[in-house]
Parts: structure tokens; sequence; C-alpha cells
């Protein structure tokens, strides 16, 4: 499942813009019919033509706002809003598949705040130094953790650059059935691969967030140049964080 | 040695036979475990036979099918286990002790250590009320709503046919 660190980017670039060209059909000169990546049937693997990525305008996330956090709680069952909440283990020992980060800029006392979570990398560390290969990322972009052989020695938490897995430390009940998780496992955002899956085409935080009003995230097929994910990263100018590292990640932000 | 192989081969089949088949006859009270009758439905989806045997390895298949690569298809699912097998929290048949899952009951009797329920969901979440199996009424509902896709294509075939032929 992992890729290597080495891998010629240009040469993934380019090759990755060809697959682009085969996936459209030209209709007539200058009109072109893309398939269509969120109806996929059920019975059907994820495809490498989609790349699952978000975009969040850290302008547009409100300061003191949790409700991508709630929501994702809700959907997935972890934290004080989901069905299955630890109930012995200390504040940081609990899951966090999200979590609110403020940042705060020392030269202009400006401060964004923003929701932080796994960051879908195309050569992610976590899948790297997994033993077990329970780790892992799926074709269409988004990285998982198999909790089905997964054996809880958390190289993966050390692993992440954005501390984006939790540890569960405690049996737990009433887990949500699409949700599965389970003592002795490590977890992470999903990005509501059961969403997804079904067609849904966005994430439980990105409608919270639209809910609220702010409209601050956008979830999207990279791939898909009519996306408006695709439109809005083309258009505007984003960051990846720690950009340094090279995981190209599949969540970028914009205004940071 | 060749036929004491083939024994070999049918004992565990013949073992879970004989450990389950009390409790669905029903007329041994306390000999082999409890284990409820289906929520809903009246087929399984593959036969009783085979699901005894090779229920776990059509999970292990589908888990890493699901998992890994996105294939969502219902038939070998857990969570359609779960839908049919287990009543759901707000249903009547909910009121049950702790040992009469569908699943764990036979479970725990046969000593079977591999626990699928201390990760996933032991409950339906929507009550089995409403689902097309149990109510003839919504069934056709959804019929009415979601078409097949064969019925659609006929249908959208058979009315481009008329135009031709009006024209």
């Amino acid at each position: 499942m992992s890729e290597s660190k080495h891998t010629d980017q240009s040469r993934r670039d380019f090759l990755s813009n060809g697959a682009k060209l085969a996936a459209g059909v030209t209709l007539a000169p200058g009109v072109m019919l893309y398939g269509v990546a969120h109806a996929r049937p059920a019975d059907q693997p994820a495809s490498s033509s989609v790349r699952w990525g978000m975009l969040v305008d850290t302008n547009k996330c409100a300061k003191g706002c949790n409700a991508c956090v709630t929501g994702c709680q809700t959907e997935n069952g972890w934290g004080a809003a989901g069905s299955s909440d630890e109930q012995l283990s200390s504040d940081n020992q609990k899951a966090q598949w999200i979590r609110k980060v403020e940042l705060r800029n020392t030269a202009t006392d400006s401060v964004h705040s923003l929701p932080m979570m796994c960051q879908h990398c195309e050569t992610a560390p976590c899948v790297d130094v997994c033993p077990t290969g329970a780790s892992m990322k799926r074709a269409d972009g988004i990285v998982l953790v198999d909790k089905h052989i997964c054996i809880g020695c958390r190289y993966c938490m050390m692993a992440c650059p954005y501390k984006a897995r939790s540890f569960i430390h405690e049996a737990l009940e009433d887990q949500r059935a699409h949700a599965p998780r389970g003592k002795g496992t490590v977890e992470s955002c999903t990005f509501c691969v059961h969403k997804l899956d079904a067609g849904e085409g966005t994430t439980a935080c990105a409608e919270a967030c639209n809910t609220e009003g702010h409209k601050a995230i956008i979830v999207g097929d990279l791939k898909d140049p009519n996306s408006e994910l695709s439109q809005a990263v083309s258009q505007h100018a984003t960051t990846q964080v720690r950009a340094d590292l090279g995981l190209n990640t599949g969540v970028r932000y914009r205004g940071i | 040695m060749k036929p004491i192989k083939k024994l070999l081969n049918v004992l565990p089949a013949l073992l879970v036979l004989t450990l389950s088949a009390p409790a669905t006859a029903g007329d041994n009270e306390g000999v082999g475990p409890n284990i409820p009758a289906p929520v809903k439905g009246e087929q399984c989806v593959e036969d009783t036979d085979v699901m005894r045997k090779n229920h776990m390895k059509f999970l292990m298949k589908h888990r890493d099918e699901t998992l890994r690569e996105g294939i969502r298809t219902k038939q070998h699912s857990l969570k359609e286990c779960i839908e049919c097998h287990v009543p759901a929290k707000d249903e009547a048949q909910a009121t049950r002790s702790e040992g009469e899952h569908f699943c764990k009951s036979c479970h725990m009797y046969t000593g079977v250590k591999i626990d699928c329920f201390e990760c996933h969901a032991t409950v339906p979440e929507k009550s089995a009320m409403f689902h097309p199996l149990v109510t003839p009424g919504m069934k056709a509902a959804k019929e009415a709503h979601q078409p097949a896709s064969a019925e659609l294509l006929n249908k959208l075939a058979a009315e481009k046919n008329n135009t031709g032929a009006i024209q």
C-alpha cells in the first residue's frame, strides 16, 4: 500500500494529468464529458481516478465555533457528543479525530482559527511506519486504519506530523454501525468514507460548518477539474500544513 | 486413513448442526445456546447450513473488500446480519438479556474467542418496522420512487421508440 517517498513528483504529476485527459470523453471540440465520480456502484472498488480532498478557508472559520468537531463526534460516535465516548480515560488520552486550533502571528497579532485532522497525505508517514499494514491508503487517497489487523503499537501516532491519530484505551459500547471503534486500536479521521461511498459527496464536518452558515469547508475530488474544490484550489492561493515535508496532503488551507 | 480424513472434514459442520439444532427445534429447552429468531425476513442471504459453516469466511472476505477497496455490497456485510437478526433498541423484542444476542449467544456457547462486537455495533440503528422486508407498504413506496435500473432503461427505450413511431 505504501508508496516510495522518492517517487519523482514531476513524473507523477505528468502521469496523473494524462489520466485526467483519458478520463474525459470529447463530445465536440471544446466540450468534454467527465465521468461522474460520485455515482460509484456498491460493488465497484474505489478508483484512483478520484482523489478526495478538502479546502478549509480560515478566513471564514469562526473563532470559538466548534461545530465541525461536534458534527464529527455525532456522526462517528466519539467524544462528548458521540454515542461511544470513553468514560475512564483522561482528556488528553481521549479520541481526537478533529480538533480546533488557533494560530497567532507574533508579528501582526492576527489570530486564525482552523480545524486540524488527518490530512490524508499522498505519501503518508503513518502508512510507511506501520509494521502490520493496518495503516493504509485507499485508491482514492483516503488514509485509514484497518483495525482488524492493528496491533496498537502506536508507531503511526509518533510518525504523524499533524498529531491526527489517537488510541483507544478502554472497552467501548454503542458504537455507530458505520464507524466501528474499539479498545487497543488507533483511529483517526476517516474522511467520512461511509458517506462518500454512499455517494453523499461530503463529510460531517463540512455539513456542520455549512449548517452554521460559515461554509469554510469545501469537500471534493481534486482530480476532477470541474469540482467546486478543484475550481477553488486553482483560483486561490492555498497552503498545505508542513508543505516542507512533501507529503502532498489532501486537506488544504486558505488564509494561513 | 481416507474415510477418517473425510470424517474429520465434516466434523466441524456436524458439531455446529448438532449444537444449534435444539435451539431451532425448540423442544429441548435449556439445551444448547438460546438463539433468538430473526427480526425480519424469511430467507438468509445463503442457505442456513452454508451460513453455519462458512459465515466467518464470508465476513472475513467482505471486511477486507469493504475497508481496503471500498466495495459496499450488502450480501455478506456484518451490518446487514445485525439488521435482520437483532432488534433495534426501540423495538418490542429489544427487552432481552445480554446473552440473547443472535451472534453472541452461539459464540459464548461454543467458546469462540473472536469478538466482532468489541468494535462493531451490536444492534441496528433503525427499527426494522420501516424495512421493506417487513412492511410491504414500504417496499411498494420504495419501488415507486426508485425503480430498478433495467426497468427504467426499458421504459426510456420504449418512450424513445414511441417518439420515433410518431415521427
